[in-house]
């Protein structure tokens, strides 16, 4: 056994000091009441903001703790980072909205909090143990953060939905758990590693196969990859829209890691069997996220099938399964991170006197009553849909040239027709806002919304020019899970 | 000079800035601006054409994806500068006309800065020195255009028209980026140079088809070929001066400049030729064709440019060197009559009004001067000799004749064809000039027809002007630029070829004169009935606009509606069905692909007793599913005897530590259960009318029906792996290990504590959690009113003791259960005690903390139960929250004990301690963990067993009280907390 003294903890440090500030805004939220919700929320940005300083200057190499479960490394850092990130950026989206809406409680900060810690567990899981635990402490803050807005039949139905559907899944994820437990004699990601190689690959035991197609499906249901994608386009359209903001960044990123991580640290010798199952759940993603969302009049429903899609895209990186792949996955979860924030603060804009609207319709003539939103939702639009030059663009890129480069060659050119499908409706957006004639006038943006659409655009709109810096962190990531 | 090309691809981008920034009606800012871009990018072309005409290749590079190896590369060659040579010079052009044609009430600024970002994509294309790159800005041609062909967004034409142009030719670019994916693949790199030297590997890959089909693709949408032509017609609802650019020397253009780029790396196969040659063939006749019926001056002019497309793309696509060279030429031929003729139906529309030419007539006579301009751009387009036309149309037709053609058949035909192509563009000339400038005198114009502005005129005059100097002085005029743009592309293969207005008397002059005698025959046949008919006959019914919408309403609307309704339902159900219905193919699926085949383990031979058994829990299980919606009480109690029928079980195949487990859970959760059923409905009288009942019938047999799919697969599927097990079970590890390093014979006792001691402890956190969520939820619960009432028998047994003379109200509650109430209080303290045993033991055999702890919790429970809570909480004081708090805390110690002597968290320490009377004790720290789990289990019970038991106390506070009720009983919390 290992010595275990308290420097080993080094790695954990920025998990260590998000808890402990969590429990410290806790019995401080206790004890002020709702009325310390605004400091609240400004101290839980403060906390994350200092949680990534913590993860930037954690060691850069591969370094575990806690007996091998919890293990930090480039890939978890930069995926850390970007979850950390999202989940500040969507409570800041969340701070006016939750006025308006008679939702500002205190808890809400925190139940983001605890389900960021419970991304960053995911994130740094060495084990199947951690992994569940990390996937829990996330999950179930979110099906309570779905919930938030308890007198909304809506949220409700939403957050009752999102539970019922997370508990089964979960329940698939611990079968799989159990059946590899049993079968590898480890929980351990090395030990499953270390279990499988040097086995010729035609003896591999069922029992581990099943299990592996169990955890497939469970870490499926936690990214919405079809087909267990169902509760996505419910939960994006009943939860209140900043959660709904919130679900479809930070979550979505942690899940990909997740999954990045338990396929190919774990399972990289039994790549030829699980990547059957991811090609059919990319394709079925990216077609059902294409064509379903053509439908929708709902822009939060559309968000759904859109991100559904874009799980579709990001998973052709994985079924790669090559360090380019897994570099693709990063550049793709960084810009898809990016442009989800904007729009939904976009979304988050589209306020009228009588209160929130969000048909697609709303946002009719937008081109000339709020020019520099409307500038702002065409490129995050343009982008997803993945044009050139815009950031979106190189998000598909990476992942096709990926794909290309493994021999995939049906599956990149099936990803290209799904995203000219894709391309339709998001165009569509455009058209209505520059196209028809307004439907009236929105609320003036809050200053916040404003400042996030603005720089995510920015981003969009130049990340071409340098996209150098965010490059080498992929590169970096990509090499330290796939040496 | 490198840095000169940075600059001309980034200029055009600043001055769309600046000019974006511009306020809505500084026309004349803009328009200065706009052209001072063009001409000094114009300029900087000429600058360097020293270094081109020597054959060098410029270049300027960054790095820009270093990890990629991807650098920015902007390379000029003698192609590329021919082409930013026409971007540049018909950019300028068209600038000066836009300033006199825009109306001064357009936001014109936007306008200007749109053209100049399109300025910038299509030099930034055509000078990209890599193929990523190139296909980064082939995208932003075809947003840019999107905006320009949508410029006047009132209009519903320009809206569908700009929607379709992009549809098609963005994704035209996503094909173009997938076979260049492809592409970059076989070549091993996107360098342009690179891909350009390695032709022979390309084509002899087994990928190359692929690449090609995609790249194909790409370049055919964006050149308007058939069968993707139909949006370059309806692109004409863009503004006059933007058609003269896009559908003159840029966009279109870009499709062919593509296929001449990569001629040496993809050309030279039978593939190449048939879809390329085919594609140019018939886009070629099918253009020339429908423009003779159009009526409308851009729609004639439309037509004719997807034909004149057509004949280049054609021409490359011959496989000859020669046609190559005729195919450039007729580029930069086409780039200049097409655009003045585009100018001078604008300048057209400008002064008359109207486009239709079937309302224009005689404007010779009011506008002489534009009116001769344009007769002589439509017979350079229509070949007449002396003009540019003409040059090139001989060196094609000379291609059709001798150009080697993989059939013979082929080879026939060709020249016939080409002729009737050229016989019909000699028609629609010959209507453009006819109808618009002779016959009578004008009627009902919008307005009067005058002369333009001279400024406006200016450009229409330029660019006839090198018509007629390239038509008369080729070798001294063109010759020069088309040699160095052609040795670009194909270098030392370069072949001879003469620029020369006469060759002699040939076949392709007879071909030139049969194709203008027919079609000015075919001018005056037709004639009289243009204007009577409406679109091309027969080939309007092809009309790819319609099935260009069909497919779209098929896809977004039918296809999309089907996945939805397939799909993405809303309701939960449906929603529970897919998901389970996915997860079990996915398994049996796995399980088939693998092949399943007999396990390895041979089967013990079936007990009929407890097959008895199962059948019985399994019974239990599914009555438990089919009353779970209807009636909870019993199937609750469906579930307790399928939980008993697995303890059974668990005894059956000595696992007492199970059974034990499974047991106590068992009874607790019932009993908790049940408690908290109190205060819902008893029964769900199922709202809805008889109709409906089929419908549910039929639901439920199909739930039945997937509740056994997933069980039987889960069944199965451990079956399967059961008697499959690998040699080294991990359970054989557990036992050996148990008393070795665990120091306790009872293996699963050492698992949960020592083994996977950091599980329970996890575990009994979440107990924990979950213990204090239930109080926080039922502390605040009002039971709805239909449950608020004393329940039935209650009621029945007060009214019995009310109508009895000699009972009080009361007294048959108070004699309930007597006997076994009085036993129960006796056995409290036995069953503490067993608890207290079963902890102790638990190392070495069945028991342990878990066990412990239920088993106390069913003590309190059953007095709770029999008792009532206020006879039970005046007697006991019990603090769960202590509890809870203490066994965790202790848990946790036990844990970071272990750091105190230098051990992993949790490591467990084992010792027997000598107790007089009791003999050796197993005393591992184990036990202390052990107790910490005691404690929270038991704290955890009580605490849920708290909450349910208090809502009788406040449930019956929220109705009007009978009399003799005592005062409501301390709570159990409020004194410690």
């Amino acid at each position: 056994m290992t010595h275990m003294t308290l420097p080993s903890l080094i790695p954990v440090i920025p998990e260590l000091a998000l808890a402990l500030m969590i429990m410290a805004l806790l019995m401080f939220g206790v004890f002020r009441g709702d009325g310390s919700t605004r400091a609240v929320s400004w101290l839980s940005i403060i906390a994350l903001v200092v949680t990534i300083v913590l993860v930037g200057m954690g060691p850069t190499e591969k370094t575990v703790a806690m007996n091998n479960m919890f293990v930090t490394d480039g890939f978890a850092r930069v995926f850390k980072t970007l979850t950390l990130l999202g989940s500040a950026v969507a409570l800041i989206l969340s701070f006016g909205f939750n006025r308006d809406h008679q939702m500002e409680r205190f808890e809400y900060p925190i139940l983001v909090l605890l389900a960021t810690l419970g991304m960053m567990l995911m994130l740094s899981a060495n084990d199947l143990m951690s992994l569940y635990l990390g996937i829990e402490l996330q999950s179930l803050s979110l099906y309570v953060i779905a919930a938030f807005r308890r007198d909304d039949s809506r949220a409700t139905e939403a957050g009752l939905k999102y539970f019922v559907l997370g508990a089964v899944s979960s329940g698939m994820l611990l079968y799989g758990c159990s059946l590899i437990y049993g079968f590898s004699g480890s929980t351990n990601f090395v030990g499953i590693a270390k279990a499988l190689s040097g086995v010729p690959h035609g003896d591999v035991s069922i029992g581990l196969i099943t299990g592996m197609i169990f955890l497939v499906a469970g870490l499926a249901f936690k990214v919405s990859a079809v087909p267990f994608h169902m509760w996505a386009p419910d939960v994006y359209e009943g939860a209140p829209t900043p959660v709904t903001a919130f679900f479809a960044a930070a979550p979505k990123v942690a899940a990909i890691g997740l999954f990045l991580r338990a396929m190919l640290s774990p399972f990289g010798e039994l790549v030829t069997d699980w990547r059957q199952v991811i090609i059919f759940i990319a394709v079925a993603s990216m077609l059902l996220g294409s064509f379903a969302a053509i439908n929708q009049r709902n822009i939060k429903r559309l968000m759904a099938y859109s991100s559904i899609g874009h799980v579709g895209f990001a998973l052709l990186g994985l079924a790669a399964g090559t360090q380019e792949g897994v570099r693709g996955v990063v550049v793709y979860m960084t810009i898809y991170l990016v442009m989800t924030l904007g729009t939904f603060a976009c979304i988050l804009s589209m306020k009228r006197e009588h209160g929130m609207v969000e048909t697609i319709d709303d946002l009719a003539g937008l081109g000339r009553t709020h020019p520099a939103m409307a500038l702002m939702l065409g490129i995050f639009m343009f982008s997803l849909a993945g044009i050139p030059p815009l950031a979106g663009f190189f998000a598909k890129f990476y992942v096709f040239m990926a794909a290309v480069n493994a021999g995939l060659y049906i599956l990149a050119v099936i990803g290209m027709l799904a995203s000219c499908v894709g391309a339709y409706y998001y165009l569509r957006v455009v058209k209505v806002m520059y196209f028809d004639q307004p439907a009236g006038a929105f609320a003036p943006v809050r200053g916040e919304l404003a400042l996030v659409f603005g720089a995510t655009g920015l981003f969009t709109l130049f990340f071409f020019v340098y996209p150098a810096p965010i490059m080498a962190a992929a590169e970096t990531a990509a090499r330290a899970l796939l040496p | 000079m490198p840095d000169a090309l940075l600059l001309l691809v980034a200029l055009p981008y600043l001055g769309a800035a600046i000019a974006g920034l511009l306020p809505t009606h500084a026309r004349n800012a803009a328009a200065l601006l706009a052209g001072g871009v063009a001409v000094a990018g114009l300029i900087l072309v000429f600058l360097a054409y020293p270094t081109i005409e020597a054959g060098g290749i410029i270049r300027w590079q960054a790095e820009w994806l270093p990890s990629l190896g991807l650098d920015v590369e902007l390379r000029m060659d003698g192609l590329a500068w021919l082409f930013a040579g026409m971007i540049t010079g018909i950019g300028s052009l068209v600038v000066l006309y836009a300033r006199y044609y825009m109306s001064g009430e357009d936001p014109v600024p936007r306008f200007f800065a749109f053209l100049l970002a399109f300025m910038g994509a299509m030099l930034g294309m055509v000078l990209s020195g890599n193929l990523l790159q190139l296909v980064f800005f082939w995208e932003i041609t075809s947003i840019v255009s999107f905006l320009l062909i949508g410029y006047r967004h009132q209009s519903a034409a320009a809206r569908d028209g700009a929607r379709m142009a992009l549809t098609v030719t963005a994704a035209g670019g996503l094909s173009l980026l997938a076979g260049i994916l492809v592409l970059g693949h076989i070549a091993g790199g996107y360098g342009l140079d690179l891909v350009l030297d390695r032709g022979d590997v390309i084509r002899a890959d087994p990928l190359y088809l692929v690449a090609l089909v995609l790249i194909l693709i790409g370049a055919l949408t964006k050149s308007a070929q058939f069968p993707f032509h139909f949006w370059l017609p309806h692109a004409m609802a863009a503004p006059t001066p933007v058609s003269a650019y896009l559908h003159s020397a840029t966009l279109v253009k870009a499709g062919v400049f593509l296929l001449a780029r990569l001629w040496p790396a993809l050309a030279g196969t039978d593939a190449w030729f048939w879809i390329v040659g085919t594609a140019g063939m018939a886009t070629l006749l099918l253009g020339a064709y429908v423009a003779i019926f159009q009526h409308d001056l851009k729609g004639l002019l439309a037509y004719s440019t997807i034909s004149h497309l057509g004949l280049i793309t054609l021409l490359l696509g011959l496989n000859s060197e020669l046609a190559l060279v005729a195919a450039i030429f007729h580029i930069i031929n086409h780039a200049t009559f097409k655009a003045s003729l585009f100018m001078a139906a604008g300048i057209i529309d400008h002064e008359a009004g109207t486009r239709d030419m079937r309302r224009l007539s005689g404007l010779n006579r009011l506008m002489p001067f534009t009116a001769r301009l344009a007769m002589v751009a439509a017979a350079a387009m229509a070949g007449v000799p002396l003009l540019n036309g003409f040059l090139s149309k001989e060196m094609f037709f000379a291609e059709a004749l001798w150009a080697p053609a993989p059939h013979p058949l082929i080879f026939d035909l060709m020249p016939f064809a080409a002729v009737v192509a050229s016989a019909f563009s000699v028609a629609y000339s010959l209507r453009f000039i006819h109808a618009v400038f002779f016959g009578p005198d004008p009627e009902g114009l919008p307005r009067t027809p005058h002369e333009p502005a001279a400024w406006m005129r200016a450009p229409v005059e330029v660019l006839v002007l090198i018509c007629i100097m390239v038509g008369i002085l080729p070798a001294a005029t063109v010759g020069p630029y088309l040699a160095t743009a052609v040795q670009a592309v194909l270098g030392t293969d370069t072949p001879e070829y003469s620029l020369a207005v006469w060759h002699g008397l040939n076949w392709p002059l007879a071909m030139s004169a049969a194709a203008l005698g027919l079609g000015v025959a075919l001018y005056a046949l037709l004639q009289r009935h243009l204007a009577g008919i409406d679109g091309a006959p027969v080939l309007r019914l092809l009309d790819g606009r319609r099935l260009f919408e069909r497919a779209m309403v098929f896809l977004a609307w039918r296809v999309a509606r089907l996945l939805e309704r397939l799909l993405g339902t809303r309701r939960l159900q449906s929603q529970l069905r897919l998901v389970l219905g996915a997860a079990v193919l996915a398994a049996v699926g796995a399980v088939l692909v693998r092949g399943l085949g007999p396990g390895n383990l041979g089967h013990s031979a079936i007990d009929p007793v407890l097959a008895l058994v199962w059948l019985i829990g399994g019974a239990c299980a599914v009555g438990a599913a089919m009353h779970a919606k209807f009636h909870r009480l019993a199937a609750l109690l469906s579930l307790g005897g399928a939980g008993l029928a697995v303890c059974v079980t668990f005894v059956w195949f000595s696992a007492p530590d199970l059974a034990l487990t499974q047991l106590l859970v068992e009874v607790v959760t019932t009993v908790l259960l049940l408690l908290g059923l109190r205060w819902l409905p008893k029964r769900f009288e199922t709202a809805g009318s008889a109709a409906s009942a089929p419908v549910t019938r039929t639901r439920r047999a199909i739930d039945l029906g997937i509740a056994l799919a997933v069980g039987c697969t889960v069944a199965g599927l451990a079956f399967a792996v059961m008697t499959r097990t690998p040699p080294e079970l991990l359970a054989q590890d557990f036992l050996a290990r148990a008393y070795t390093e665990g120091g306790g014979t009872n293996a699963v006792n050492v698992i949960l504590v020592d083994f996977r001691g950091f599980d329970t402890l996890g575990e009994i956190t979440v107990l924990g959690i979950v213990a204090l969520t239930v109080f926080a939820l039922l502390r605040r619960f009002r039971p709805a009113t239909e449950s608020i009432e004393v329940p039935e028998q209650q009621r029945e047994q007060s009214a019995y003791d009310t109508l009895q003379p000699d009972r009080k109200d009361g007294d048959t509650a108070a004699d309930w259960l007597l006997i076994p109430g009085l036993i129960s209080r006796l056995l409290f303290p036995v069953v503490c005690l067993i608890a207290l045993f079963l902890l102790l033991r638990g190392h070495d055999l069945p028991g342990g903390g878990f066990a412990a702890g239920l088993a106390a919790a069913v003590a309190l429970i059953l007095q709770y139960m029999i008792g009532g809570i206020r006879w039970f909480e005046d007697r006991v004081t019990i603090r769960p929250l202590r509890w809870i708090g203490v066994g965790l805390l202790l848990a946790t110690a036990t844990g970071l004990g272990a750091w105190a002597f230098g051990r992993p968290f949790l490591t467990s320490y084992f010792n027997y301690l000598e107790v007089p009377v009791f003999g050796a004790i197993p005393t591992p720290s184990a036990l202390v963990f052990d107790l910490g789990v005691f404690a929270l289990v038991v704290g955890a019970t009580a605490l849920m067993l708290v909450a349910l038991a208090h809502q009788s106390v406040r449930a019956h506070r929220a109705l009007p009280r009978d009399a003799g009720a005592g005062p409501a009983p301390p709570s159990p919390l409020a004194g410690g907390e």
